[in-house]
């Protein structure tokens, strides 16, 4: 069974970009454009996914709104999630949303293996 | 009917002017009775000073030639106040012609006096208060739009001296090209037909010099409604107008900065956002790519490093946008100097080779101080940056060292040099020395320097070594002390 990661990104392009990557690395990759639609892909999703890639600027529900969302459901709220922003103070706003991890962009290909591998164990083509 | 009178004294005169009747009139006006009167002399009712002209006999003597004599004047009454009083004086004579005496009708207009006085009164103190007023032009104007009064405010503004203005039209006040337009005219007549015109304006005075000017026409009618004239009220705004343009265009200038910030701001946010996605698209392929044909790994790793380029100069771009909008704060932390440069040169070595500048690095001991990692590293790659590619194919000297409280970078190359002329303007916010030579960039890398410096509490600066080549050197205190701001701002600029 590969990993299965969701990415919340409302970019297009950069969304599907990181599909490709990510299943360029064997993942099996389910995205979503905010965070009200994240929600719905989670509740419709037959199988959790083991990462959360999140993206903080989004319309309709941003990154921070999604987080709160997903902490009220003891379903979803082990799942881990990891930050993707240009914000240049990452760090200090992660913490605040209780996140472990953060990815700053401009991405880079290393940052994005080794958050999939921290959180989901190894990579088969890695 | 005569008796009963009462609002006029009506009694005769003998030929010598003394009192012969009385009448109940003459009683309420004079205050005496019949019997106290008749018989003694009219002049009895005149004050001394007329007394002392002889006034009661000039009278008597104009009745007696001219067969009537009228008069105005102050008279006294009994208990000695004083009234105004219209008095007529006739002749009687009986059928021979002869002076039988006179007949006297005398009127109290004290009132009407007091009315006309106070009246006069308040017209001269309105008369002289327009006189006196010197920031407003006040006159006024023949129905035919010519100038009928001048005040000292229209002199002060307009420059014509009183003589020199009455009965000018007032088209003399406006600007050549609107003279003979008519314009004048279809003012005069909007205040004819409205009661009033107001309007700001070009005026020009006597000198020729122009002035802005708030004019105030107003329509002066008798009672019927006949048109008297215009009053014209003229305030010069020049100064006034002067000002509210400086500040309407300090106001715009202000705009102008805060548009391009913010459009400098939202560009490179938008340009950082597919330039995302196409990095990771380029670095993804590449590595599938391994293996395959080697030119074509090549030119997939020349689109790589150009995308890292457009990608560094809208880091730049969004560093030189947080700068003018004060956004950008320093990260400090315990660092050594010289680790942090040496592996800025390490990193940069294949850069150095393809440029052709050998890089040597001179440091002694470690150079320890707070500082933001991120910042330290990029005043060194924007230096190198630009050794690399004004002094390419000569060797670069990287300097590290500690002097009293501060840390010393400095980066010398051995090529051309800063032109004399442009070493004030290096480190402007759009400026390029060298944009004579073919080589890229937004100019902002130094710029960028500076403010970096200057936020640590510390300083750039840029010389030419002679015989050699450019020389700059980043001094930065060790601590945080005064004069550090922390902050990268346009207030950090002097």
């Amino acid at each position: 069974m590969p990993h299965r990661v969701l990415v919340v990104e409302d970019d297009l392009e950069i969304r599907e970009t990181l599909v490709e990557v990510l299943e360029d690395f064997g993942v099996h990759a389910l995205s979503a454009c905010n965070g009200q639609e994240a929600l719905e892909t989670l509740r419709d999703a037959t199988r959790r996914p083991c990462l959360i890639l999140l993206d903080l600027m989004m319309p309709v529900m941003d990154g921070r709104a999604f987080r709160e969302a997903q902490l009220k459901y003891p379903e979803l709220r082990e799942i881990p999630v990891v930050l993707l922003s240009a914000y240049a103070d990452l760090e200090a706003i992660s913490v605040k949303m209780g996140v472990k991890r953060v990815i700053h962009k401009p991405l880079r290909l290393h940052d994005l293996r080794s958050s999939v591998e921290e959180f989901c164990g190894p990579l088969a083509q890695a | 009917m005569v008796d009963s009178v009462k609002d006029y004294a009506i009694f005769m005169l003998d030929p010598d002017g003394r009192i012969a009747t009385w009448n109940a009139g003459a009683e309420a006006l004079k205050g005496y009775s019949a019997e106290e009167i008749i018989g003694l002399h009219m002049s009895r009712f005149y004050p001394p000073e007329t007394l002392r002209e002889g006034r009661p006999e000039k009278l008597l003597e104009r009745a007696r030639s001219q067969g009537r004599a009228e008069d105005e004047g102050w008279r006294v009454r009994k208990d000695g106040s004083r009234f105004w009083a219209d008095v007529v004086l006739t002749a009687l004579r009986d059928s021979q012609g002869k002076l039988v005496g006179y007949a006297k009708v005398t009127r109290d207009l004290t009132a009407r006096r007091a009315a006309e006085e106070a009246l006069r009164r308040s017209e001269e103190r309105l008369r002289l208060m327009v006189d006196a007023v010197k920031d407003y032009a006040i006159f006024m104007l023949s129905p035919e739009g010519k100038v009928a009064t001048w005040n000292a405010g229209a002199e002060r503004i307009k420059g014509y001296r009183a003589e020199e203005v009455l009965g000018q039209s007032i088209e003399t006040f406006y600007p050549e090209e609107e003279r003979g337009t008519g314009k004048a005219a279809r003012e005069l007549e909007a205040a004819a037909r409205d009661g009033r015109f107001e309007e700001e304006g070009w005026r020009v005075r006597k000198n020729g010099a122009r002035f802005w000017a708030n004019v105030i026409l107003s329509a002066v009618r008798d009672s019927a409604g006949t048109l008297l004239g215009f009053t014209k009220i003229t305030r010069d705004l020049t100064e006034r107008r002067k000002l509210d343009q400086e500040q309407l265009r300090a106001a715009q200038a202000d705009e102008a900065i805060r548009l391009r910030d913010e459009f400098l701001s939202i560009a490179s946010h938008e340009l950082r956002t597919p330039l995302t996605s196409l990095q990771l698209q380029l670095e993804s392929v590449s590595e599938r790519a391994e293996g395959l044909d080697g030119k074509l790994a090549a030119r997939l790793e020349r689109a790589r490093h150009t995308a890292g380029r457009l990608s560094e100069l809208i880091e730049t771009l969004l560093d030189v946008s947080r700068i003018s909008t004060g956004h950008f704060e320093l990260k400090r932390e315990r660092l050594d100097a010289v680790e942090i440069c040496r592996e800025v040169v390490d990193r940069l070595g294949e850069v150095a080779v393809s440029a052709k500048c050998p890089v040597t690095f001179v440091a002694e001991g470690p150079v320890v101080g707070e500082w933001d990692r991120l910042r330290l590293e990029q005043l060194l790659v924007n230096l190198l940056g630009n050794a690399f590619k004004y002094a390419g194919g000569t060797p670069v000297q990287v300097t590290v060292r500690k002097r009293g409280e501060q840390a010393e970078v400095e980066v010398k190359d051995q090529g051309p040099g800063i032109p004399e002329s442009e070493l004030s303007r290096v480190f402007g916010r759009f400026e390029r020395a060298s944009s004579r030579f073919h080589h890229g960039g937004l100019g902002l890398g130094l710029y960028v320097n500076r403010q970096i410096a200057e936020a640590h509490g510390g300083s750039i600066q840029g010389r030419n070594v002679p015989g050699v080549g450019a020389a700059f050197l980043i001094t930065l205190p060790l601590t945080p002390g005064q004069g550090a701001s922390g902050i990268m701002g346009p207030e950090a600029t002097p």
